[in-house]
């Protein structure tokens, strides 16, 4: 396991206490696990996503991941409806861990109320609730 | 790290080697190391790893009447292991519930040592204590006194050899379940590292892969996993963490102690061999502490190894179910992992090291582990496993990961 300061935690990006990340990218969020969540899991062999056009609340369970070790539910950052899904994880689902803040991204959705953004982390907020 | 943790000799080394560290048995020992535990389970099954088990403990049972001590305790029968040979089996209490697995190692007909797991030194040293009576038998818990590492994969002998004094003599002949060395070094047949060190060098271990469990004092046990790791580098010997240690047991269809097998009767598993049936399985050879418990229960649940028909897979536990092909509730998941080496080819199970694998088979991984239900089953039945929400279609099977390299052998690969 990584300490914290070994880790990438962008600021560009908001968090959630489940340590999945959302990103505003025009009308739409991007959404993935956090560097910390990717390191806790371990190398992640399956990720299992929702269909485009399947619309979820804010906190709702959307998919799962799975590494050798565990399987993991992920949950939504803020409601809205999927319109796409990263498909380059069915055959390199790895990229989770090396890469999860760019080619490692999980769905972008079309929010239902940009406002949720307000009330998930940024990056001094997570960092702080890392540390405890 | 919780300050209540035990630690192992290496603790430092897999701290400083960036090792993700978890509590097991009450010891802080690595998940996996820098590498991930994908790469640590293939390097087993292509090369070598090494693994740090120094959190198991060793007892001793020395005495005229160790080997009755023993005999009457344990679910093997010792009467034909010979001196220089072990053999793995269990402790079971009056009830027939597993207390903890072991491997016996006979020294001499009135030695004997005992290796069991973390924690357990104590409680098993008890329990025989407590079923001594009257015999000659002086018990001795070893818990911290020794230290424990696994080298485990095809190349494992051949990295040793260049740490070993004599190697030639030391490994041939070196069958299955046989050891060489000592614990004690004022003991006859000692073995020893190049630099004089004794050991105890047994050709087991628990990944269903060629190798060796070297147990050695607790000073000496860096400096020899440092040399091994540095000199079997080029060769692909990786350090290996208890997740891969986890998830190669669980491909070798071996239990996991106080999980796949604990305070339930210890029967009608798949490991009929660690119990001493008579050729018609309907007696024991020998009468043992839990014999009877396990002759005369009749509603003992079944426990059956599983494969999965993807990698995908369950948190095993309390909170999954097992539904037979009717959908009807009839158990429970114990054990859940997955084994990175293998995959279905048409209706078997095939590994990287099966020979002659079709080109077009492109290995993926399957969960694999094991059920306890309560009634019979076929081999090949159809099951789901559930966990919340989750749902994955399995089938039971006879065995898990073929072309295993633990029984080969020594002369493929030295």
């Amino acid at each position: 396991m990584k300490a914290l300061d070994e880790l990438n935690f962008p600021e560009d990006v908001k968090y959630t206490k489940d340590h999945e990340w959302a990103k505003t990218d025009g009308d739409t969020i991007t959404i993935g696990l956090s560097d910390y969540a990717q390191d806790q899991l371990g190398e992640i062999v399956f990720v299992e996503l929702p269909e485009e056009g399947d619309t979820f609340d804010q906190g709702d369970e959307f998919g799962s991941v799975e590494s050798v070790k565990a399987v993991s539910e992920i949950y939504l950052p803020i409601s809205g409806e999927i319109v796409a899904v990263n498909e380059d994880l069915e055959d390199a689902p790895e990229l989770v861990n090396n890469d999860c803040y760019a080619g490692g991204w999980l769905v972008k959705i079309k929010p239902e109320d940009m406002s949720e953004m307000d009330s998930l982390m940024d990056q001094g907020a997570y960092l702080d609730m890392l540390k405890g | 790290m919780n300050d209540s943790l035990k630690t192992t000799p290496l603790n430092q080394w897999h701290r400083s080697a960036g090792a993700n560290m978890a509590d097991f048995g009450g010891f802080d020992m690595p998940l996996w190391y820098d590498t991930g535990v994908k790469n640590e389970h293939l390097a087993v099954l292509k090369s070598a790893g090494l693994f740090d088990t120094s959190h198991m403990a060793c007892i001793t049972v020395l005495g005229k009447d160790a080997f009755d001590l023993i005999n009457s305790c344990f679910t093997r029968n010792i009467d034909s292991l010979a001196p220089g040979r072990c053999v793995y089996g269990a402790f079971l209490d009056e009830q027939g519930h597993c207390i903890d697995d072991a491997i016996v190692y006979r020294f001499s007909d009135i030695r004997f040592m005992v290796c069991v797991n973390a924690g357990m030194g104590a409680t098993i040293a008890g329990h025989l204590s407590e079923q001594k009576g009257g015999r000659e038998a002086d018990i001795t818990d070893l818990t911290g006194k020794l230290a424990k590492i696994d080298i485990q994969g095809k190349n494992a002998a051949r990295i040793l050899s260049g740490h070993l004094k004599d190697p030639d003599t030391v490994f041939v002949p070196m069958p299955y379940f046989s050891f060489k060395g000592d614990i004690d070094p004022d003991q006859p047949g000692q073995i020893f590292l190049a630099d004089g060190t004794p050991i105890l060098l047994s050709r087991s271990g628990y990944t269903g892969e060629f190798g060796f469990e070297i147990f050695i004092a607790p000073d000496k046990v860096t400096a020899l996993w440092t040399a091994l790791l540095d000199s079997g580098k080029d060769a692909g010997l990786t350090a290996c963490g208890l997740g891969a240690r986890d998830s190669l047991r669980a491909g070798a269809c071996l239990p996991l102690s106080h999980q796949d097998i604990g305070h339930f009767p210890f029967i009608n598993h798949p490991w009929d061999f660690a119990l001493p049936y008579t050729e018609d399985k309907t007696d024991f050879t020998k009468d043992f502490l839990g014999a009877d418990a396990l002759l005369s229960c009749k509603d003992a649940d079944h426990t059956y190894a599983f494969a999965g028909d993807s990698l995908r897979k369950v948190n095993a536990g309390e909170n999954t179910q097992v539904l037979d092909a009717d959908g009807t509730v009839i158990g429970r998941v114990l054990t859940c992992a997955t084994d990175m080496a293998v995959s279905w080819s048409d209706d078997a199970i095939v590994s990287i090291n099966t020979p002659d694998l079709a080109e077009d088979v492109k290995i993926k991984g399957l969960a694999c582990g094991f059920v306890m239900v309560d009634k019979p089953l076929d081999i090949g039945a159809r099951l789901t496993l559930k966990e919340g929400k989750r749902s994955i279609p399995v089938r039971t099977v006879q065995d898990i990961r073929p072309d295993r390299t633990a029984r080969l052998a020594i002369k493929n690969f030295i």
